[in-house]
C-alpha cells in the first residue's frame, strides 16, 4: 500500500492511518521531490511543471521497490497523480483510494463547478509567499528556541522548513491550475472516492463528477468535514478503506 | 476565565478537529465584526478568505495536527462585511473533556502586513533588477568581443600579408572597430557615472545651432552610406542655452545615429530646432521601423532594450544616457511613435538662457577641436620640439609616430624624473605628459617644472593625457600647471591640433 501525500504536506500526514494496515500490507511512504525530506537537487522546473512529473515520482518509487498489486492511497492532488500513474502502468495497480479528489479546482462555466475562481488561487499564492518567507527567515530559529519540546521542533522542520518556497509556489500553481477531467475516462483501475461532506477544496458536486466519469469507482460521502479526513477523522477513514478493500477481495 | 480571555489584548479562539469553533473572545469577535455568541458552532473556515481557507486546509491544519503547535502563521480573516484583516496566528493542541481542541491567539498585523507587502515588492524588484543586469552583462561581453574579434583577426592577417591594399583595408577595419569599442566603453563609463551620481556638466553658453551643425558633420558620413537624406530646419531665434557643448553633442549624436540606424536605405531623417516660449525644442524624426507602443515607456531605461535591437548591435545605453544628460540640463526628452513601421520622433526640450544672464561660469581653457577634420587640413608642427612623457612604450611609440608625421621634432622620456632633466637640458617647445605614472606622476612633474627659473623652462606650455575624463581630473591637471587636458584614448589628429593651437597661443 503506497501512500501519496497532498500539496503542502509530506508523508507525516498519514501517521494516523498507516498503523491500521501494517499487519496486512507492506506500507510504503515517500515525499515528492521538493516536499518533506526529499533531495531538492533532484528538482527541475521542467519535470515538475505538470502533474506528470509527480506521477513519474510515484512510478519511480514503485519500480525501485518492484511493487506489484499496489493499492495507492492519494490525498487531494495525489489522487489525480495516482490516476495518471495508473493510466501509464495499469498492470502495476490493483486499487486506487482517492481522498478528496478534484480533476479541476477552477470553475469552467457553464458546465463545471470546481469551487474556485482564478483570483482565489492568487490569494493562496500570496498566503504562501507570506508564510514561506517566514519559514525561511525566522520561523525555523523560533522553533529551535523551544527547548522544552524538542520533538516538536524536529517534526516542524521536517514537514515544512525543508520545502523550498519557489518549489512550493510552483506545486501550488501546477495543482490548482491543472485540468485532468479528460484523463478520468482513461483510468481502468478500480477506485474508491472518499468525499467529505463539507469540503471547500473538493465540494460534493466535484465528488459526483469524479464518480460519474471514473469507470469502476465507488463513492463514499463521509461524515467528516474539511479536506483532510485522514487527519481530522482517521477512524472513519480507516473504516471506509477497510470496507472497500474487503469488498474487492 | 471568560473575563480574563475577554480582557487580553489579542484575539483568542478554540476550535475542534473538524474546524468547529467552541470558544472565542470579545476581541476576536470585534476583529471579524460578528457577535461573540454567534461564533460558537461556526466553522473556522467561515472566518477566512478563500486563499486563507485553502492555506488552512493544505498547510495550517495538517501541520497543527501533526506537530501539535504552529507559530506565526499568516492568514487573512474575513469580516462579516467582507473586509480582509491580515493576522498572525499561534495555535496549540490541548485535550479538553477527552477531545482535542486547538487554542489560537490571533494578532492583527495590518500595518506589519503593509510593511511586508512593500518588502516583498522590493525583493521582487531587486530580483528583477539583478536579472536585467545579468542579461545586460551578457550583452556587454558580446558587444565588446565583436569588435575585438575583428581587430585581432585583422592584426593576424596584416602580420602575414604585406600587400598595400590589404594593409590599408586592415587598418581601416581595425580603426573603425577600435573606435566602436571606445564608444561602448565611453557609454559604460557614463552609465557608471549616472548610477553613482557623478555625471557632471562643464557649463557655458551654447548656441544650439553650432552643436547641431557639428554633430551633423560627424553623422553625415553614416547617413550618406545608407542614402539617407538628413533635412534640417533651424530657427535662428532658438537659443542660446546654458549647457555643456560636448554633452549636448553627445545627445544629438545619440538621437541622430539612432535615427540613421533604424531608418532603412533611402529613407529620411528630419531635424528641427524651434523656439517654444522660453524653451527650445529639438525634434529628430525618422522614417524607420518605429517603436512598439508597449516598448515606448522603456525606451529611456537603463539595461533594457527593445527585443530586436540586438540585431542592430549596441548596448541600448545611448537613450538612458541621453535622458540623463538632458535632465541635468534642466530639460526633458520624450519619444513618440504611431507604431511599428511608422517612424519615430524624439523631442528634446531645453530652457533658453535669459539674454541678460552672464555667460558660462567656467573660464574655459578647452581648445575647440573638430573631431573629423580631414587629414590634409591638419596643421603642420614644423619647427616645434615636443617632449613626450609616458611610461607605456606602446603609447609613446604611437604618439611619437603621430608627431613625427606632422613634422615635429620629438624627444621621449619614460618617467617624470627623466622628463624633468630633459626639459631643462633641451628646452622643448611643448611638453606632452601622461598623468598616471609610477614613482612620480605627471601632476608632480608639472608642479616641479612650474617652480623652475624662466631660463630652465618654467613657462613651457603643457598638455596632460589621462585615462580619467572626470571634471575633477581635469581641474587637478589644470591647477598643477597644464594648459590642456586630454582624455585617453587619444585621437592623434586631435592631439596635433591641440599642440598646434597651444604653440600658436604662446607664440601670439
Amino acid at each position: 500500500m503506497v501512500f501519496a501525500h497532498g500539496f503542502g504536506c509530506d508523508q507525516n500526514m498519514w501517521r494516523y492511518i498507516t498503523p491500521a494496515f501494517e499487519a496486512d500490507y507492506r506500507i510504503v511512504l515517500f515525499d515528492y521531490v521538493g516536499s518533506g525530506g526529499s533531495d531538492l537537487r533532484a528538482y527541475s522546473d521542467n519535470r515538475y511543471g505538470s502533474l506528470d512529473g509527480y506521477a513519474e515520482d510515484l512510478l519511480d518509487v514503485c519500480q525501485a521497490l518492484d511493487l506489484r498489486e499496489v493499492v495507492v492511497v492519494g490525498h487531494s492532488v495525489s489522487s489525480i497523480i495516482a490516476m495518471l500513474a495508473a493510466i501509464r502502468e495499469p498492470q502495476r495497480f490493483s486499487q486506487l483510494i482517492l481522498v478528496g479528489p478534484s480533476p479541476r479546482y477552477v470553475d469552467d462555466p457553464p458546465g463545471y463547478r470546481g469551487g474556485f475562481v482564478r483570483s482565489d488561487i492568487e490569494g493562496l499564492l500570496e498566503m504562501m509567499d507570506k508564510n514561506y518567507m517566514g519559514w525561511a527567515s525566522f520561523l525555523a530559529p523560533n522553533v529551535m528556541k523551544n527547548p522544552d519540546r524538542p520533538e516538536l521542533s524536529e517534526e516542524l522542520e521536517q514537514s515544512f522548513c525543508s520545502t523550498d518556497p519557489r518549489v512550493a509556489r510552483q506545486f501550488a500553481k501546477v495543482t490548482f491550475l491543472s485540468d485532468n477531467r479528460e484523463d478520468l475516462a482513461s483510468v481502468t483501475t478500480p477506485s474508491l472516492i472518499l468525499q467529505c461532506s463539507d469540503d471547500m477544496i473538493a465540494p460534493l458536486e466535484v465528488g459526483d463528477y469524479m464518480h460519474q466519469h471514473l469507470k469502476g469507482s465507488t463513492l463514499r460521502v463521509m461524515k467528516a468535514t474539511g479536506h483532510c479526513p485522514h487527519m481530522s477523522h482517521p477512524e472513519e477513514t480507516i473504516e471506509l478503506m477497510r470496507d472497500y478493500l474487503a469488498a474487492c477481495e | 476565565m471568560d473575563a480574563i480571555l475577554n480582557a487580553v489584548p489579542c484575539g483568542f479562539l478554540s476550535f475542534a478537529a473538524d474546524g468547529t469553533i467552541v470558544r472565542a473572545n470579545a476581541r476576536l469577535a470585534a476583529m471579524v465584526e460578528r457577535e461573540q455568541d454567534s461564533l460558537v458552532g461556526l466553522s473556522i473556515e467561515k472566518l477566512l478568505t478563500t486563499g486563507a481557507r485553502v492555506f488552512y486546509q493544505t498547510h495550517f491544519f495538517p501541520l497543527l495536527r501533526i506537530a501539535g503547535a504552529v507559530e506565526e502563521i499568516y492568514l487573512t480573516l474575513q469580516t462579516a462585511g467582507g473586509r480582509e484583516v491580515p493576522v498572525l496566528v499561534n495555535a496549540e493542541r490541548r485535550e479538553r473533556d477527552g477531545a482535542d481542541v486547538y487554542d489560537c491567539v490571533v494578532f492583527s498585523v495590518r500595518q506589519r502586513g503593509e510593511f511586508e507587502d512593500q518588502l516583498l515588492k522590493a525583493k521582487r524588484a531587486a530580483e528583477d533588477a539583478a536579472r536585467t543586469r545579468d542579461d545586460f552583462l551578457a550583452v556587454v561581453s558580446h558587444e565588446l568581443r565583436t569588435p575585438l574579434n575583428a581587430i585581432l583577426g585583422w592584426a593576424q592577417i596584416l602580420r602575414l600579408d604585406a600587400d598595400p591594399d590589404t594593409i590599408e583595408q586592415g587598418i581601416d577595419v581595425i580603426e573603425r572597430n577600435a573606435k566602436a569599442q571606445a564608444r561602448l566603453i565611453e557609454d559604460l563609463i557614463d552609465v557608471s557615472r549616472i548610477v553613482s551620481g557623478k555625471l557632471r556638466l562643464e557649463v557655458q553658453t551654447v548656441d544650439p545651432r553650432t552643436v547641431i551643425k557639428e554633430t551633423l558633420d560627424v553623422i553625415r558620413f553614416a547617413a550618406e552610406a545608407k542614402s539617407i537624406c538628413i533635412q534640417t530646419v533651424l530657427d535662428p531665434d532658438a537659443g542660446p542655452v546654458s549647457g555643456d557643448p560636448n554633452r549636448l553633442q553627445q545627445v544629438l549624436w545619440n538621437l541622430l545615429s539612432n535615427a540613421v540606424k533604424f531608418t532603412p536605405k533611402g529613407g529620411f531623417v528630419r531635424l528641427r530646432l524651434q523656439r517654444v516660449n522660453s524653451q527650445i525644442e529639438i525634434l529628430v524624426t525618422d522614417s524607420g521601423q518605429g517603436i512598439d507602443p508597449q516598448l515606448l515607456p522603456y525606451v529611456f531605461e537603463r539595461f533594457r532594450q527593445g527585443t530586436d535591437s540586438h540585431r542592430h548591435g549596441g548596448l541600448g545605453l545611448g537613450m538612458a544616457i541621453t535622458k540623463e544628460i538632458v535632465q541635468l540640463h534642466g530639460g526633458s526628452i520624450r519619444a513618440h511613435s504611431d507604431g511599428q513601421g511608422k517612424g519615430a520622433t524624439f523631442i528634446v526640450t531645453l530652457p533658453v538662457l535669459p539674454v541678460h544672464a552672464s555667460g558660462g561660469s567656467d573660464a574655459s581653457s578647452d581648445v575647440h577641436v573638430e573631431w573629423d577634420t580631414p587629414r590634409d587640413r591638419l596643421p603642420r608642427l614644423e619647427g616645434i620640439h615636443v617632449l613626450l612623457v609616458d611610461d607605456a612604450p606602446d603609447v609613446r611609440d604611437v604618439l611619437n609616430a603621430t608627431f613625427l608625421r606632422s613634422g615635429a621634432r620629438v624627444t621621449t622620456a619614460a618617467s617624470a624624473a627623466e622628463a624633468f632633466d630633459r626639459l631643462q637640458e633641451l628646452r622643448p617647445t611643448v611638453l606632452v605628459s601622461d598623468i598616471e605614472m609610477p614613482d612620480e606622476d605627471g601632476l608632480s612633474l608639472m608642479r616641479r617644472i612650474r617652480t623652475l627659473s624662466a631660463e630652465s623652462g618654467r613657462a613651457t606650455p603643457a598638455v596632460a593625457l589621462t585615462a580619467n575624463g572626470r571634471a575633477m581630473d581635469r581641474k587637478r591637471a589644470l591647477s598643477a600647471g597644464f594648459q590642456v587636458h586630454l582624455t585617453k584614448p587619444i585621437d592623434p589628429d586631435e592631439l596635433v591640433m591641440v599642440v598646434a593651437n597651444l604653440c600658436e597661443q604662446v607664440a601670439g
